[in-house]
């Protein structure tokens, strides 16, 4: 078949040089011409079909970084000549992760595939190692909690490391899940319990990988679990320990809007059902065993033992799934929306713990109230049962996300579930005023656009302008923003301002990544082998990501996306064929099944 | 009335100074932060959504580039980084470009070496001119009085003279501003004695410029405010502009000091070389936003202003000190600066001089005017059922 290469760059790529791949490419079977088009504006259709026809090409390889920019102009010459549409084939290189060490040979591959009419992920599958038959997931939130339970339902050993004191994650601080307004913990906790007392899973609390080493199909882990404190097998979580415990510090469950003791249960349904005690605030564990101690003392089932250590846990594992999250970017440094000093500025996650029915003001939507820390004799600002309920309530979307300083990626989940606050403080604070400031609704998901029109029918005020301001006037908060849609500009007076936090990687991404050698992308999440083809695999054997810490999905695409990367390693457990790192993976092995398929 | 959409305008702006105005995507914080901004002239959002829609008949019609004084906090703010800030003063070169009819202005915000070329040429026209008139019926060891290389009497009838040129090319510019924006860009009645009710804006903006005071962030400037200092500037120039025009044969006379008239040619000079100075070092330094991007015509600008503020010191304090050949040598040098100077000015940014408080005019106007329309369309009863 008559092939003409064209390479298409839209921009540079200063890892790939592109003059040696059309040099190679010109040097493999059936290729006519090879051509670079490093101009910017599309090539014109004159051009190109008098090209087909002077070369009479049956087939066009479009090789560069997005080639599916320039299909649609090669189309339709094809289409004008009388060509076959069909052979128009793409070497995308961005697509099939033509980066980092061996760019150059992964481009020549996928250039090779392409003029050779093959599939590149089908020539270039690395293999040949065992497989070890335990997996080993890192983040216990509901991404690993999906992916340890599909793993464990088809009978093979998860471990499941969890950095906290109990599995859960993000989603067990949740009320409702968008766009169905499910309540988020009943999902949640059956899936938390069953993955507590599956006998396949070993569940790793308070543990961090430390160590990853061997190669794909046999890591060898090293694990640190650090002491607990507390005999989780014992434990009745009878909450006496707590009672006597004298120190005070803030919940990280409630984002810090209630106390918790040192020792302490981070929620009630929390998987492992046992206390822990937090060694950087126990005072008997600060003081060396010199001070307090009184948990010990009282404890009925005799199970708190602070003079605990920690272990170190060494496994063995065919497959790890990272399953890390995310974490909420700190908005105290976007100083205009006035976090940190106005009391009502609340974060998202922040407003979630006080809607919540397990959180520290019952579920009600209320206001901080103003009282006296007798002990440090300063005032504070605190949520209490008795606050006064928001007759206006701001929620502005977009506050970090979407903003070159801070991310320039757009977040996903906030637009929906700021309409989920909408409808959740309508719901529960009569006579209310809600304000919407948003960018652009990103209202993706099945069910998303019915959700956000029936909040608007609701009685929000949804403002098609994003707001910079919010100022405190005599002490009344004023929100300043351009409502477009009306052409003016509008000043609402508001007693509590919700902000969208945009979202970034959770902390230890980077030494993970570094770890184990997977690859991150400019904003940090973990880079995934295809966007489009394998979204779960990275360019390491044996290494999947799922939820979050790839990118930012929503709960329903997490959930799907845990499952997917369950299917990966049960395809792995099961085919016997092993599996290899993709950068292992030479041009030649590439090249000659590629043939082998080709001649098939 | 229809728009006729100009594609490639957004293009033709980049010579201007815009060049991320394809950034936006229509935030609103710009026009929320701007303390200028209010419910009839919002902007700078506005005019960014009329650039990247290309509506070129809407723009040249708008006010809003001009009540803008480009404190930066839009371009601060920014989370496209697309420089709201950057675009009002490009737009505004554009106006400055668009209400010039002889489309030389044009010319010079497009190509640098045109601009320059041409100050240059004047100037040595001008000097050709000044150094024939001189060694023809003069000595150039004399510079006031019987046989003087330059007398005071032909300078006062030359500066008149460019003066005039001058003050013709501003009147037509003003009243093409005036027609696009009364005329074809206000779509309700503007009663005549609205003109006369807010004739008190013109003088009161222009020799206070309250507007630009209001956008201050004084956290920023602690010490040189540059309300202060533009407006020492703005004082500075106009004075000299009146010395030079009416008092000059005052000015010229005697080595011994009048001080009735050089009073004021001194605080204008403090004034200007203040002025020149702080607008040089910030936009070398680069350390606010506003001066962070420098279109060309703003170097060529406060360079020539501050060797025209250079050379007459110079020719001041030689005359003073009996050096009378120097003194006619700067002179000559002077006058190379001042005429190019003043014959450039109606096609370049000093013209918002005349623009600016202008335009404050017709916006007050315009308010008014609309206020007044608002209140006939409501005092008509609506039969909704």
């Amino acid at each position: 078949m008559r092939t003409g290469v064209f390479f298409c760059q839209t921009q540079d790529n200063r890892n790939l040089n592109i003059d040696s791949i059309a040099k190679y490419s010109a040097n493999l079977p059936d290729v006519e011409t090879v051509q670079i088009l490093r101009t910017k504006p599309i090539p014109k259709i004159d051009f190109i079909c008098e090209q087909i026809k002077s070369n009479s090409l049956e087939r066009i390889v479009l090789a560069g970084d997005m080639p599916g920019y320039f299909k649609p102009v090669f189309t339709k010459a094809v289409a004008l000549t009388g060509g076959n549409t069909n052979e128009i084939r793409l070497a995308s290189f961005q697509e099939h992760g033509a980066k980092g060490e061996n760019a150059m040979d992964r481009a020549k591959a996928i250039g090779a595939c392409a003029t050779m009419g093959v599939p590149f992920p089908l020539a270039a599958v690395p293999g040949g190692n065992p497989v070890n038959h335990a997996t080993l997931i890192i983040g216990g939130g509901i991404a690993g909690i999906q992916a340890a339970l599909e793993i464990a339902n088809a009978g093979k050993q998860v471990y499941l490391v969890e950095q906290t004191g109990t599995i859960g994650g993000h989603m067990a601080m949740f009320d409702k899940t968008f766009p169905t307004l499910d309540c988020a913990a009943c999902i949640l906790t059956p899936k938390m319990v069953s993955v507590g007392q599956h006998e396949m899973i070993r569940l790793l609390t308070k543990s961090n990988v430390i160590a990853v080493s061997g190669k794909p199909g046999s890591y060898r882990v090293k694990i640190r679990q650090k002491a607990r404190y507390v005999d989780v097998k014992s434990c009745v979580a009878c909450n006496i320990c707590a009672e006597v415990c004298p120190v005070k510090v803030k919940s990280e469950f409630d984002a810090g809007i209630s106390l918790r003791k040192a020792i302490y249960i981070p929620f009630p349904q929390a998987v492992p059902n046992a206390y822990l005690v937090d060694e950087t605030s126990c005072t008997y564990i600060l003081s060396e065993g010199k001070k307090c101690g009184a948990c010990m003392k009282k404890c009925p089932k005799e199970c708190i033992n602070l003079n605990e250590t920690d272990k170190i846990i060494d496994i063995e594992v065919g497959n790890i799934i990272l399953a890390t999250g995310y974490e909420f970017l700190d908005v105290s440094k976007i100083e205009q929306y006035g976090y940190g000093v106005y009391p009502n500025v609340l974060t998202s996650i922040e407003f979630e713990r006080i809607t919540n029915a397990s959180g520290t003001t019952g579920g009600r939507i209320v206001t901080k109230t103003k009282v006296l820390d007798k002990k440090s004799g300063k005032e504070e600002w605190i949520f209490s049962p008795e606050g006064i309920p928001p007759k206006n309530v701001a929620l502005i979307h977009c506050v970090g996300s979407r903003n070159k300083k801070y991310n320039p990626y757009c977040s996903r989940v906030c637009c929906m579930y700021s309409l989920k606050f909408a409808h959740l403080i309508k719901e529960k604070v009569p006579n209310v005023n809600v304000y919407e400031f948003y960018i652009d609704m990103r209202a993706f998901g099945k069910g998303y656009e019915e959700f956000a029109e029936r909040i608007k029918q609701e009685g929000t005020f949804v403002v098609r302008g994003h707001s910079a301001s919010v100022a405190m006037n005599n002490g009344q908060m004023v929100v300043r923003g351009e409502d477009i849609f009306n052409d003016r500009l509008v000043e609402f007076k508001v007693d509590m301002v919700v902000l969208a936090v945009g979202l970034v990687p959770s902390g230890g991404t980077e030494e993970i990544s570094r770890m184990l050698g997977v690859q991150r992308d400019t904003d940090g999440w973990f880079s995934e082998l295809d966007y489009n083809g394998s979204p779960t695999d990275t360019d390491k054997g044996g290494i999947y990501v799922a939820g979050m810490c790839q990118a930012p999905k929503d709960i329903p695409d997490t959930v799907a996306q845990a499952s997917a990367v369950a299917a990966g390693v049960l395809r792995s457990l099961t085919s016997g064929k092993g599996i290899g790192h993709m950068s292992s993976l030479s041009l030649s092995e590439i090249e000659s099944r590629a043939k082998k398929i080709h001649a098939i | 009335m229809a728009i006729r959409v100009n594609p490639t305008f957004i293009d033709d702006l980049d010579r201007f100074g815009a060049e991320d105005v394809q950034l936006c995507y229509q935030c609103g914080d710009c026009s929320t932060v701007c303390p200028h901004a209010d419910d009839m002239y919002k902007f700078p959002r506005k005019s960014m959504r009329f650039l990247q829609m290309g509506l070129e008949q809407k723009i040249e019609t708008t006010l809003e580039p001009w009540l803008c004084y480009y404190c930066g906090q839009c371009s601060e703010q920014c989370p496209r980084e697309a420089d709201p800030g950057e675009t009002m003063m490009s737009l505004r070169r554009w106006l400055i470009a668009r209400y010039d009819l002889t489309g030389i202005a044009h010319k010079f915000f497009k190509s640098r070496p045109i601009e320059i070329l041409t100050i240059l040429i004047v100037a040595f026209l001008t000097s050709g001119f000044l150094l024939y008139y001189g060694f023809s019926g003069g000595n150039l060891n004399i510079y006031d009085g019987e046989g003087a290389f330059l007398p005071s009497r032909f300078i006062h009838s030359f500066d008149l003279t460019v003066g005039s040129i001058l003050l013709i090319f501003l009147i037509t510019n003003a009243i093409h501003m005036w027609y696009l924006v009364m005329l074809k860009g206000t779509n309700f009645r503007v009663p005549w004695w609205i003109y006369i009710k807010q004739i008190y804006q013109l003088p009161w903006h222009f020799l206070t410029q309250k507007r630009y005071s209001e956008c201050e962030k004084k956290h920023e400037h602690p010490v040189f405010m540059p309300w202060l200092i533009h407006l020492g500037l703005m004082l500075g120039y106009v004075t000299m502009l009146i010395l030079v025009m009416v008092f000059i044969e005052q000015l010229q006379a005697g080595p011994e000091i009048r001080w009735s008239v050089h009073i004021f040619g001194y605080m204008a000079t403090i004034g200007l070389l203040t002025g020149t100075f702080y607008f040089i070092r910030n936009r070398l330094r680069k350390n606010y936003v506003q001066y962070k991007k420098s279109h060309g015509t703003d170097w060529v600008f406060v360079i020539l202003l501050f060797y025209i503020v250079l050379t007459g010191i110079l020719q001041h304090v030689f005359h003073r000190t009996g050096l009378n050949a120097s003194a006619n040598i700067t002179y000559v040098l002077h006058l190379m600066g001042v005429v190019p100077w003043l014959l450039r000015m109606p096609f370049c940014k000093w013209s918002h001089l005349i623009y600016r408080p202008l335009a404050m005019y017709f916006a007050e106007i315009r308010r008014d005017a609309f206020a007044r329309q608002e209140l006939i369309i409501q005092s008509v009863p609506v039969l909704i059922k």
